[in-house]
C-alpha cells in the first residue's frame, strides 16, 4: 500500500468529500484532475474503497491518464450501455483530442467541427440510419441534417453528464481525459479485434446485441 | 455617451474610410524607416518618388510608370490624411510632406514587436518609481494650485500614464507571442509529431519561466507603487487637491489592472502548460507514429458493422425521504359559510288589494246587474294607469261573489275612459259571502 491519508476504510468513509464522489461513481461519472479535491480524495482513499465497491460487484478503475470510474462486473449494481448517438460522438471526440488543431485551443472543440468529422468519417446516409434506425425516410434533407444536429446534442449533453467532457457555452465542448475511453480497443498495438474480445470479457465493453440496459433512444 | 454619438455621426456624416493597399502600407513604413535612420521627419516629393520606388522594386519587381504610380500613391495618402503638406504652398511648387500621427501608429503599430521581458519590465518599474518619487516630493511641497497642475497632476497624467501604457502595450505584444507559440507547438507537433517533442517542452518551459518572473516582478513593484501613490494620494487629500486626487486614482487603477493581467496570464498559461504536457505524455509519446489515430478512424468508419458499446454504472440516485415535520391541530377544511335565510326587514302592509275588495263588495251590496256597473262604480277611486290592471282583479272578485249569466253575445261597454270590456250579466250572490 502507497501512503496516504487515511489508515482505515472507515476514515474514508467518514471524510467529508465520500458521499458526492460514491454517488458520482454510482451514476456511471467520471472523476478527473479537474474535479480537484474529489479526485485527490479517491487518489487517497482508492485502496480502501477498491475492496468496499468490489463487494457491490463493481471495480474502481484507476487510469493513468488521470481519472476514475466504477465498473460493473456483476449485476449487483444496475449498468447501462452507451446509444449509438454517445458512441459515435465519443470516438469521434477521442480522434479529436488527438488531433494538433485541437492542441491549439487547449482541448476546446467547436461543435460545428465535430459534426463535420463525424460525417466524414461515417458519410452522410450511413450516420442517418445509425442515429435513427427505424426511421428510413425524411421529409426533407434539412429535416434529416435537424435529427442528426439534435442527436448528436444529446449525445454531447449525455456525456458531459459523464465527465467525458464539459459543454462551454451553445458552440464549444471541452474535451477531458476520460475521453480516451472511447478509443480503449485500439490503444495496444496488438490486434484491434483481439482487444475488443478481451474488453468485452473485462466487461469494459459489451457488443450491442445485448439491448436490455442500453440507453439507445427509440424512434416511435 | 452623447458626445460619443456626436463624433461617431461626424465620421459617418464624412465618410471616413481607409483603403491601404500593401505597397501603400510598405512606403509608409519606408517612410517610418527612413525617419527614425536620418532624425527628419520632413519628406520633399523627390524624397517620396525615390522612397516609393524603393519599395516598388521590392513588392512589385518591374513595374512600369514607377513616377506615375508614386504620384497616385502620394495623392493616396494624401486624401486619407497619412501624409500631411507641411509647406502650405499648395499647388504653386513642389511640396513638403509629413507622416500624419495616424500614419506613425500604424506604421509603429506593425512594425514594433515588442514583448514584456523581466529586462523590459524591470527598467519601466523602476522609471516609473524614480518619476512617482518626484511627484511625491512635489506634492508634499506644493501651495498653490498652478504647483499642484505642473508638479503633480501633469506628471500624473502624461509622464507615468505613457510608461504605464509601455508596460500595458508590451504585454499585448507578449500575448500575441503567446498566442503565435500555441500555433508553433501545433504546427510543430502537425509536422514532425514525435520528433517535436523536446522542441514543444523547450518552448513551454521558457514561456512559464518568463511568465513566472513577470509575475514576481509585477507583484513586487505594484505594492512599491501602491505605497507612493497612497502618499501622494494623502497629500492631496490634505489640501483638497480634487484633480490630483483624480490623477492618482486613475493611475492606480491602471497599475491593477496590470497586475491582474499578470495574474490572469499566469493562470491561463498554466492551464495551457498543463494540458500541453498531458497531451505529449498520453497522445504523443505513447503513439510515436501517429497510428493509434489511423486505427481510431478505422474503429469508427467500421463502427457500424460490430457496434460495440461502453459499459458504465448507472444506479438510480439514492432515495431521499422528505424529513417528518410534527404539526399542529390542522383546520378542517370546509366550504365557506353562506346565510341560508334573508334578513327580515319591517315592510308596512300594501292595504290596496284589501280595499279594492272592501269597493267591490260595497258595489255589489247595491245587486247591479251588469260588472260594467260595479267597473264604473269601483273605478273613479283608482287612479287612471292602475285601471287596465285593476278591471282584471275585480272581474275576479266579482266572479267568486256572485252568479253569472251565460250569453252567447256579450256586448262591448266603455267603462273607464279608452278601457271597453265585454260584459257579464250579474245573477244572484252567492252562499256564505256577505
Amino acid at each position: 500500500m502507497r501512503p496516504t491519508a487515511f489508515t482505515r476504510l472507515e476514515e474514508a468513509v467518514s471524510a467529508p468529500h465520500f458521499p458526492e464522489a460514491d454517488l458520482l461513481l454510482r451514476r456511471g461519472r467520471h472523476v478527473h484532475q479537474d474535479d480537484g479535491e474529489l479526485y485527490a480524495f479517491l487518489r487517497d482513499a482508492q485502496d480502501f474503497l477498491e475492496p468496499l465497491y468490489r463487494r457491490f460487484g463493481c471495480e474502481l478503475v484507476h487510469v493513468s491518464d488521470g481519472y476514475f470510474y466504477l465498473m460493473p462486473v456483476s449485476d449487483q449494481l444496475p449498468k447501462r450501455l452507451l446509444g449509438p448517438g454517445e458512441m459515435l460522438v465519443g470516438q469521434t471526440l477521442a480522434l479529436l483530442y488527438r488531433d494538433p488543431e485541437t492542441l491549439r485551443t487547449a482541448g476546446v472543440v467547436p461543435r460545428v467541427r465535430l459534426l463535420e468529422r463525424l460525417r466524414q468519417l461515417v458519410g452522410e446516409t450511413e450516420l442517418i440510419h445509425l442515429l435513427s434506425p427505424r426511421k428510413r425516410r425524411f421529409d426533407s434533407a434539412r429535416a434529416a441534417e435537424q435529427m442528426v444536429r439534435d442527436r448528436v446534442a444529446d449525445a454531447v449533453n449525455t456525456l458531459n453528464r459523464l465527465g467525458f467532457l464539459t459543454v462551454e457555452g451553445d458552440a464549444n465542448v471541452r474535451l477531458l481525459p476520460p475521453i480516451h475511453r472511447f478509443a480503449e480497443p485500439v490503444r495496444s498495438q496488438g490486434d484491434p479485434q483481439e482487444a475488443l474480445e478481451r474488453l468485452i470479457r473485462s466487461g469494459r465493453i459489451a457488443m450491442a446485441d445485448d439491448e436490455s440496459d442500453t440507453s439507445e433512444d427509440v424512434e416511435p | 455617451m452623447s458626445e460619443t454619438h456626436t463624433r461617431i455621426a461626424a465620421l459617418a456624416k464624412d465618410r471616413i474610410a481607409l483603403d491601404l493597399r500593401t505597397e501603400d502600407v510598405c512606403f509608409l513604413a519606408a517612410l517610418q524607416l527612413h525617419s527614425d535612420a536620418s532624425g527628419e521627419p520632413v519628406f520633399s516629393d523627390d524624397r517620396l518618388v525615390a522612397t516609393f520606388a524603393q519599395v516598388c522594386e521590392l513588392v512589385d519587381p518591374g513595374a512600369d510608370n514607377v513616377r506615375s504610380r508614386a504620384t497616385h500613391a502620394i495623392q493616396r495618402m494624401v486624401d486619407q490624411r497619412m501624409l500631411a503638406r507641411i509647406d502650405g504652398a499648395g499647388l504653386v511648387r513642389s511640396g513638403d510632406y509629413a507622416l500624419s500621427p495616424m500614419a506613425v501608429a500604424i506604421v509603429k503599430n506593425l512594425l514594433d514587436d515588442e514583448a514584456l521581458t523581466r529586462e523590459s519590465l524591470t527598467l519601466l518599474t523602476t522609471a516609473l518609481r524614480a518619476q512617482l518619487g518626484e511627484v511625491k516630493q512635489r506634492a508634499h511641497q506644493a501651495d498653490s494650485e498652478d504647483e499642484w497642475r505642473q508638479g503633480v497632476i501633469e506628471p500624473l497624467r502624461v509622464t507615468v500614464r505613457d510608461l504605464l501604457a509601455g508596460i500595458d502595450r508590451r504585454a499585448r505584444g507578449l500575448d500575441e507571442q503567446h498566442i503565435e507559440l500555441q500555433r508553433r507547438i501545433a504546427d510543430l507537433l502537425d509536422a514532425d509529431w514525435f520528433s517535436s517533442i523536446d522542441r514543444c517542452e523547450s518552448l513551454l518551459g521558457r514561456t512559464t519561466e518568463t511568465l513566472a518572473e513577470l509575475k514576481d516582478v509585477l507583484l513586487r513593484d505594484a505594492a512599491d507603487l501602491h505605497t507612493q501613490l497612497q502618499d501622494i494620494g494623502h497629500a492631496a487629500e490634505m489640501r483638497d487637491a480634487h484633480d490630483a486626487l483624480a490623477a492618482v486614482q486613475q493611475v492606480s487603477e491602471n497599475v491593477d489592472r496590470l497586475t491582474a493581467w499578470g495574474q490572469a496570464r499566469q493562470r491561463s498559461w498554466s492551464e495551457y502548460h498543463r494540458y500541453v504536457h498531458g497531451f505529449l505524455r498520453d497522445v504523443v509519446r505513447l503513439d510515436p507514429e501517429r497510428a493509434l489515430s489511423q486505427r481510431l478512424r478505422d474503429q469508427i468508419a467500421g463502427w457500424s458493422q460490430r457496434p460495440f458499446r461502453l459499459v458504465l454504472s448507472d444506479a438510480e440516485p439514492m432515495r431521499i425521504l422528505r424529513p417528518i415535520e410534527p404539526h399542529g391541530e390542522r383546520e378542517r377544511v370546509t366550504r365557506a359559510h353562506r346565510r341560508r335565510t334573508t334578513e327580515l326587514a319591517e315592510v308596512q302592509p300594501d292595504a290596496r288589494p284589501a280595499a279594492l275588495e272592501s269597493a267591490v263588495e260595497t258595489a255589489l251590496a247595491s245587486r247591479p246587474a251588469w260588472l260594467s256597473e260595479v267597473l264604473t262604480s269601483v273605478l273613479p277611486e283608482i287612479p287612471a294607469q292602475q285601471h287596465y290592471v285593476v278591471i282584471g282583479r275585480i272581474a275576479e272578485l266579482v266572479a267568486t261573489r256572485v252568479y253569472l249569466h251565460r250569453a252567447r253575445r256579450r256586448a262591448w261597454v266603455k267603462v273607464a275612459g279608452p278601457l271597453e270590456v265585454q260584459d257579464w250579466q250579474l245573477g244572484r250572490q252567492r252562499k256564505g259571502l256577505k
